[in-house]
């Protein structure tokens, strides 16, 4: 009896957090992962678009297509301001999330009239416009060819000059935006977003300015996107629109789909599994790469729709409750 | 003298061409146990989603305490101390008894966007607030055994009381129940009449839409009667029961279909 009332109260999530942790920390070491040091960037980048994914269609039910064109604003705002008029860097990336929020807003208020399959319409137009600006406004963006000579990031005198340095940087980045979005999902705001999500109707009659959380969540997603895309600039020095296209907002989707829409540390396991299948394995099939994502989109949504990381931890939960019950017999 | 809580003054409202309220008159008195009563079609629920907010009106006139709801959203009446059940119920899925009933409390707690993301001192506090009150609505109306329990897997009787709960979590100051007593058996329905008065003790004016006559006829202190649109009585029970109009509203046909 002891042993299984031991055995119940030993928490494990303080254990696996911290392991995961030390093995992020150790990752991009030589002896371990380094050669996949760009990959975890990569991972880490679309890590922080995806939670913000998670948040407006997992917990709010409000779908996007056009994540992917607040990554490329992002991008490009940091781009263009710390090469063409060579202005900070960090402050780049500051404008950049302020001033893609601030699109972000404003197009929010017609965007959201719209409902369900009208919606994801118009964020999937809203995605195409900005790719379509981003290759023809080439004397700012350098067109489809892109801009080269990004300056790196720096604090001081230390310079995020290599992939080694800025996967600590963009990890840290990334970490604590799940840390704060995992704390809004558990408050008040979390609660008034998931009511949203199961009944527009009861959340006005309860007092919730249905219209205002959407707007504001939709924002949040925004600036995470804008952030990770200033990240990523100044990770390649380079930037082209081929990430901030449809292509680009799919990948998303389906990074949050595998990682389990309602999720908040699903969307590091959902943007792994899509990054490392389209870097590692994807490669081969070329253009049809867009035809396994949809395959993938469909398989995940028909077999596993709450996402492949939350079935998997929920069987982690069964197995471990069928153990207690056999120390109890 | 009794105060009134909500007036109803001439209000009119039309889906395309057919008026679905005509005119109506209504005076709610404070703390006390309200019902509009009709048959089906009559308008019912229309009156309580203009007064809720959840379709606007333009002709006529809603006032709550004295203060026009002509203009405000439905968040904002909520805030007012209007709550609302629904006849769909509409609980929110994927959570449990008691998030459901923690939502109630929204506006009765401040911390936003930025204190949640930080935890700071103050959304803690609030939080444990909020989940204290939660759990005496969720106790008020007996379920507080289930608190940790996924919403949708209450029987309906109990769901009805979780939307009750729900609601009351908000502190209003006056309660509209959408036939609170549809689909439920005799001992879900007494429940569900002892949690009314209990409702009414705590000074919250309460307004029912209601099929169930013997419920309403238990309950209500009040009793309006509309028919097509149009308010045709009101009156204490008794004083309905005998009317001439509500009772060929309700009967007529059926006395023409025995004669013949």
């Amino acid at each position: 009896m002891m042993n299984v009332e031991r055995l119940q109260r030993f928490n494990w999530r303080p254990v696996a957090i911290g392991f995961l942790l030390v093995l992020l920390l150790l990752m991009p070491f030589n002896w371990f992962m380094g050669q996949y040091t760009t990959l975890l960037v990569f991972i880490g980048l679309h890590t922080m678009v995806t939670v913000g994914l998670c948040l407006l269609l997992g917990y709010t039910g409000q779908v996007s297509l056009g994540q992917a064109a607040f990554y490329g604003l992002g991008a490009y705002f940091s781009a263009v301001l710390s090469k063409t008029y060579g202005v900070n860097p960090w402050l780049a990336m500051i404008i950049g999330a302020i001033a893609t929020g601030t699109f972000a807003y404003v197009i929010a208020y017609p965007i959201f009239r719209l409902k369900g399959n009208y919606l994801a319409m118009a964020t999937l137009g809203l995605g195409i416009i900005m790719y379509v600006l981003f290759r023809q406004m080439a004397q700012y963006t350098g067109g489809p060819d892109g801009m080269g000579g990004i300056p790196q990031l720096a604090i001081g005198s230390f310079v995020f000059d290599t992939p080694f340095k800025r996967y600590y940087l963009v990890w840290f980045f990334c970490l604590s935006i799940l840390l704060l979005s995992q704390n809004i999902v558990n408050s008040r705001t979390g609660r008034a977003l998931r009511a949203i999500h199961g009944s527009e109707a009861a959340s006005a009659s309860l007092g919730i300015n249905v219209a205002q959380f959407k707007m504001k969540i939709f924002v949040l997603a925004a600036v995470y996107a804008s952030l990770a895309g200033s990240l990523f600039v100044h990770h390649l020095s380079f930037v082209n629109p081929q990430p901030f296209g449809f292509l680009g907002s799919v990948m998303i989707v389906v990074m949050a789909v595998v990682g389990g829409l309602a999720s908040i540390w699903g969307a590091i396991f959902g943007a792994a599994m899509v990054r490392i299948l389209s870097d590692e394995l994807l490669l081969r099939f070329g253009e049809l790469d867009i035809v396994i994502y949809g395959l993938i989109l469909m398989l995940v949504m028909i077999f596993t729709p709450e996402g492949l990381f939350v079935r998997l931890k929920s069987y982690y939960r069964r197995w471990q409750t069928g153990r207690l019950g056999e120390v109890e017999l | 003298m009794t105060n009134t809580a909500l007036q109803v003054t001439g209000v009119t409202k039309y889906f395309g061409g057919l008026a679905a309220l005509d005119g109506v008159e209504a005076a709610i008195d404070a703390g006390k146990i309200s019902a509009i009563i009709g048959p089906n079609g009559a308008g019912k629920t229309t009156l309580f989603n203009l007064i809720t907010g959840v379709y606007p009106f333009t002709v006529g006139e809603i006032s709550y305490q004295g203060t026009s709801l002509k203009k405000l959203p439905a968040h904002k009446r909520t805030q007012m101390g209007i709550a609302r059940t629904f006849q769909n119920i509409l609980l929110f899925p994927h959570m449990t008894c008691l998030e459901n009933v923690m939502v109630g409390q929204h506006t009765r707690s401040r911390y936003g966007f930025f204190e949640a993301a930080l935890r700071l001192p103050k959304s803690r506090k609030e939080e444990e607030a909020v989940n204290l009150k939660a759990m005496k609505y969720l106790n008020l109306a007996g379920l507080g055994m289930k608190a940790e329990q996924d919403a949708m897997s209450l029987p309906l009787g109990q769901q009805k009381l979780l939307a009750v709960a729900r609601a009351l979590a908000s502190e209003p100051s006056l309660l509209l129940l959408d036939e609170p007593g549809a689909g439920l058996n005799k001992l879900e329905k007494m429940e569900l009449s002892d949690l009314i008065r209990r409702i009414r003790e705590m000074g919250i004016t309460v307004l029912l839409v209601e099929h169930d006559m013997e419920l309403v006829m238990g309950l209500a202190e009040w009793i309006f009667v509309l028919d097509s649109g149009k308010k045709i009585a009101e009156g204490t029970a008794s004083q309905i029961q005998r009317d001439p109009k509500v009772i060929s509203a309700y009967l007529g046909e059926e006395v023409e279909y025995v004669e013949s």
